[in-house]
């Protein structure tokens, strides 16, 4: 997010640049702000009101705004909706559970970490799409493989990330606590866990955004409730407005959940925004 | 070790391959431990029957699966298929990615206007799209290729914006007072700078990309490895889907790899610990 108002390397250049480089931090939210409402609005003319592009291939917001409404009042948004919440929220829980203890053991004991970690990284490399079939031929259709594809897409980055933040923790921080005479349980508790959370925090946003990934994939291809069934019901019945005002809520649960991990973050480990910009 | 990626957020890399003494004493382990795993699990389904051979196949039967698998010409036709689309819109979505990565990058005007909705992008589950993907192309080979495009054009134009914003003004100047400039300043400095960034753009791409093509299949497919593993599941013949399973994973692992090393063959000065740092 940071990367788009950084300085960059192009010195010495005058005009808009400068001028929007000059704004105070409201004014660049006002500038951008106004740019989303010219874009909605050009969208709106090139498809709405000139018919440039087929409206049933790409509609326009106010279309979308009225299938949004549609599935709403239809009641299939709610129910739909809450399928989805279940299935990602149960399989996220398991990842945590997971992956949590995994990593801080991977990052206890080099054994393990030598062998589960390979094994992690193979898996992890792998599109979780690949084991979609499979989940589905082994927990029928429905809710469970949506959960098995949730669990398994966001599963490692946690477990990855927890059992890097262990290994990194700086040398010289532990050598110190056991200097002042720190037992094991004093050393875990307050050196490497908090040099581990930040990273802890980072594999969880990841999570999050593989985990939605994932949950629409498996809704896609082999389930009849879920947002990712509505998508390709609307799809398949030419009503795009419908499949992009559920897309939109996908988005919408995607990016709130980042945010909600920052949150989070911010609230249980104020210590490590200082690392970020 | 940790990458901070374009989204802002540390992302973890896979760590290089330290060689010390008591590294090769670490993969008899792994080995062995694997071995154990497919012993119990070859004892547990064929010998003890605790699990019905239907669901979980032994490993034995797996194997026989695969070796068969690749004698036949059907799935060396799926392969080609499918790495033919994955392909031909990987090429594309390294191209634009990295042209419109630089671009943004480099032009702070571009970078405030654009770059925000390229992140918005960014982070949206592009494969929610697919279905439409198919709807407007049709079945066949477009609606693979846009959609390999589409999910794998957005990390590799995040990340080399990244690395174009990243690169040392110090580097810049000195391209400008040796005269350089324009393109050439951009073919120059700016590209090689910004080339390990690109690359692991690319890395991210791929597996994307990889997901884009896979799920077109399932969607609606008359050919490629992902149809070719839908219909095994769906036939419940669970020896050939894991041994299908198991391609696909060779293939990604397969192609991270050599990723890598290209990035290794191309960009020496750097690596991942670099870009930490320089970020």
């Amino acid at each position: 997010m940071s990367a788009f108002l950084a300085s960059g390397p192009n010195l010495g250049r005058g005009g808009v640049g400068a001028w929007l480089a000059g704004l105070s931090p409201r004014g660049k939210v006002l500038v951008l702000a106004g740019e989303v409402v010219v874009m909605l609005a050009l969208w709106q003319l090139v498809v709405g009101v000139l018919g440039w592009i087929n409206p049933v291939f790409f509609p326009p917001p106010s279309a979308i705004w009225q299938g949004f409404l549609e599935l709403w009042s239809s009641g299939v948004l709610a129910t739909n909706a809450l399928v989805s919440l279940q299935a990602w929220l149960t399989g996220f829980a398991i990842a945590v559970g997971i992956g949590i203890p995994l990593g801080l053991l991977m990052g206890t004991s080099l054994p393990v970490d030598r062998v589960v970690g390979p094994i992690a990284w193979t898996i992890y490399a792998t599109p979780t799409i690949a084991y979609q079939p499979l989940a589905k031929a082994w927990f029928g259709f429905g809710i469970g493989p949506v959960i098995f594809l949730v669990a398994i897409s966001a599963v490692f980055p946690i477990l990855l990330n927890v059992a890097a933040g262990m290994r990194t923790t700086n040398p010289s921080i532990i050598r110190a606590g056991t200097v002042f005479g720190a037992g094991r349980f004093q050393l875990y508790r307050s050196v490497y866990l908090p040099s581990t959370v930040p990273f802890l925090f980072a594999g969880l946003r990841q999570a999050v955004v593989l985990a939605t990934i994932g949950m629409v994939v498996a809704e896609l291809t082999g389930s009849a409730q879920g947002m990712g069934a509505v998508i390709i019901r609307a799809a398949n019945t030419y009503q795009t407005d419908q499949a992009f005002a559920a897309i939109a809520l996908v988005v919408v649960w995607s990016v709130g959940m980042t945010q909600v991990v920052t949150l989070v973050e911010r609230w249980v480990a104020p210590w490590t925004r200082k690392a970020r910009r | 070790m940790t990458v901070t990626s374009a989204t802002g957020t540390n992302r973890i890399v896979r760590p290089r391959r330290v060689v010390r003494s008591g590294e090769g004493r670490w993969a008899w382990l792994l080995v062995g431990v694997v071995a154990a795993v497919l012993l119990a699990w070859e004892a547990a389904v064929s010998w003890l029957q605790l699990v019905p051979a239907v669901f979980l196949p032994p490993p034995t039967e797996i194997l026989a699966a695969f070796v068969r698998l690749l004698g036949e010409p059907e799935f060396w036709q799926a392969f080609a298929y499918s790495m033919g689309n994955l392909l031909i819109g990987l090429a594309l979505a390294i191209v634009v990615g990295v042209v419109v990565g630089l671009a943004v990058g480099w032009s702070p005007v571009l970078r405030f206007t654009v770059a925000p909705f390229l992140w918005l992008l960014y982070s949206t589950p592009k494969v929610a799209l697919a279905p439409l993907f198919i709807l407007i192309l049709g079945l066949g080979n477009e609606s693979k290729i846009a959609l390999v495009f589409l999910l794998a054009v957005f990390p590799i134009i995040l990340n080399t914006m990244e690395g174009a914003v990243t690169v040392s003004p110090s580097l810049v100047n000195a391209g400008r007072v040796f005269g350089v400039n324009g393109v050439y300043l951009g073919w120059k400095v700016i590209f090689p700078a910004t080339l390990p960034y690109s690359l692991s753009g690319i890395q991210r791409g791929a597996a994307l990309g990889f997901t884009g093509e896979v799920l077109g299949e399932f969607l609606g497919g008359t050919g490629g490895l992902g149809h070719l593993l839908e219909f095994a599941a769906y036939q419940f013949m669970m020896a050939e889907a894991i041994a299908m399973v198991i391609v696909m994973v060779i293939i990604a692992n397969l192609t991270l790899w050599l990723i890598s090393a290209l990035r290794r063959r191309l960009a020496p000065w750097y690596d991942d610990r670099r870009i930490v740092g320089a970020s």
